[in-house]
């Protein structure tokens, strides 16, 4: 454990070098949420009115938390670097190092995704409070369950990118599969809370890694309650077991047949 | 006079050329070829989604009716396709520059300018000029539709393709203007997808000044939805004014430019 510990304190410390990208990256995190802000604004008539049980400042804060987990999480970036380790070779060089591949990648990762947030969440904070002029109602209990729920959500997540970066393994090139990802998660997961779906899809949400990744957080940000808190942390961690499970044996079976053809 | 068309000619030829063998080089690899068209076609018909919900909500949105959401993604996703499509490295001109990979071009008897922004493409940009006829067809397919449709994504691309050669060129100014062409191409992205009416008082009038998105996709959708030959003729005049900024803006910067001596092999 303490290796992996070694990484993620190394990448913090490189991401630390870099912290004017990650506030040029803000710009686009500030234009959506900007976007946003207008369209629910047009959608309310009255700020006050609830739309499936949601009024238009809980609307607006469930985006801007939803974004921060997903903006920060910079998954087309590690899903790439997944995809040309194992079709460049690279992924050879680690297999007889003493740490599993995928420890390596999640902590090296988890890394740069921290420092990310903790700057986007600083920021999107600012940002709320300047466009809407409170917070939803917090108490110290709900914040603290929000940042352990958000960083195991910045886990599972990361977890599936390994998941679908690995898919190399087996067809050539897995973006397509990760622009696919991210679509579903940014439609269902961070636009809209899964209440505004109807029926059969919003059952099958709260039953989806949707829940974990996105809608846990923000859903206990913007309306904190115990029922609710157990019922985030538990689904987080079938997740996290799931996909790790899962993970470990696309992993396994892809290492077997690797033929790297050295110079 | 004759000169001059012979010329034209014969650069559209080599550009042709240009477009035909990148579009070839992409499709050695089939599969990746076909899953990456597949994918985008996809990826953007997600977006639906989002205005199904919305339009469950409201029936009108930024006066906007869902028919006319579904023209105005078909717009954008067509504008995105073709300058993705063709010029492709008009979007990755400040690393050209910074890296002094013009040296190449500079070198060849043909348009620098021309040749830099054509020589690569974006496989996945067939996607989007696909989902953008998908759109045309539910909007309402008609002859009329599909010339102004065609017209409108080439205009839309040109004016997007000139503001990132322009915001590419600073590079001939400034170190790091790289930040400020990205910002500034996906600004453009991302606003091209909501109706404007949404959208009040300064950032209305951005999209008509120095975000043209106005332009690109408000304008088309009103004149597809109801002909207006003053608009049209606006889009056209104001796609001529920014192809010309775009092109003097880029042969002042040139005028700086200097070699690198950078050596590469290009495929």
């Amino acid at each position: 454990m303490r290796k992996y510990l070694y990484i993620f304190k190394s990448e913090v410390m490189t991401n630390m070098q870099y912290i004017f990208n990650l506030l040029v990256g803000f710009i686009s995190y500030f234009i959506l949420i900007f976007i946003f802000l207008n369209l629910w604004k047009y959608i309310y008539s009255d700020s006050n009115e609830l739309i499936n049980g949601y009024n238009m400042n809980q609307m607006i804060w469930y985006v801007i938390i939803t974004e921060i987990l997903w903006m920060s999480l910079g998954g087309r970036k590690l899903c790439r670097k997944i995809c040309e380790d194992v079709r460049g070779g690279n992924i050879a060089y680690n297999i007889n190092k003493p740490y599993s591949y995928i420890g390596y990648i999640l902590s090296s990762h988890l890394g740069s995704v921290v420092v990310k947030g903790s700057i986007f969440t600083i920021l999107g904070m600012l940002l709320g409070l300047i466009f809407l002029g409170k917070f939803p109602h917090l108490t110290l209990f709900s914040i603290i369950i929000v940042l352990i729920t958000s960083l195991l959500a910045t886990i599972i997540n990361t977890l599936f990118v390994i998941f679908i970066g690995l898919f190399s393994f087996i067809i050539e090139d897995a973006n397509p599969f990760w622009w696919l990802y991210s679509k579903v998660i940014l439609v269902f997961g961070t636009l809209f809370p899964i209440e505004y779906f109807p029926g059969i899809i919003k059952t099958i949400l709260s039953y989806s890694p949707i829940y974990a990744v996105s809608y846990g957080p923000a859903k206990l940000f913007v309306d904190f309650s115990i029922p609710n808190m157990v019922n985030v942390i538990i689904v987080q961690i079938i997740y996290l077991i799931i996909i790790y499970v899962l993970c470990l044996l696309i992993y396994r079976k892809g290492v077997r047949k690797l033929n790297v053809n050295g110079g | 006079m004759l000169t001059v068309v012979k010329n034209i000619k014969n650069q559209l030829k080599v550009s042709f050329l240009t477009v035909k063998y990148a579009l070839i080089r992409e499709m050695i690899n089939k599969t990746t070829f076909l899953t990456n068209i597949t994918f985008m076609i996809l990826n953007d018909a997600s977006f639906i989604l989002q205005w199904i919900v919305l339009y469950a909500l409201k029936d009108n949105v930024g006066g906007y009716t869902f028919n006319q959401v579904l023209l105005l993604w078909g717009i954008a996703a067509g504008t995105y396709g073709f300058s993705h499509f063709f010029f492709e490295s008009a979007f990755n001109l400040s690393d050209t520059i910074n890296n002094g990979k013009l040296d190449a071009f500079l070198v060849q008897p043909k348009n620098v300018l021309i040749s830099t922004i054509t020589m690569s493409i974006s496989a996945s940009a067939i996607g989007d000029l696909a989902y953008a006829y998908i759109m045309l067809f539910v909007f309402g397919f008609t002859i009329k539709n599909f010339l102004l449709f065609t017209l409108f994504c080439f205009t839309g691309s040109l004016i997007i393709v000139s503001i990132a050669i322009i915001l590419g060129s600073l590079s001939f100014w400034f170190n790091k203007s790289d930040v400020i062409a990205d910002t500034g191409n996906s600004l453009l992205t991302n606003f091209a997808t909501y109706p404007d009416g949404i959208f009040k008082g300064i950032t209305k009038i951005l999209f008509y000044t120095i975000l043209p998105l106005g332009y690109v996709a408000y304008m088309p959708v009103q004149i597809l939805s109801s002909f207006n030959i003053k608009l049209f003729i606006l889009v056209i005049s104001i796609t001529i004014m920014f192809i010309t900024l775009a092109v003097i803006t880029f042969y002042r910067g040139l005028r700086r430019y200097s070699s690198s001596n950078l050596m590469i092999a290009r495929t």
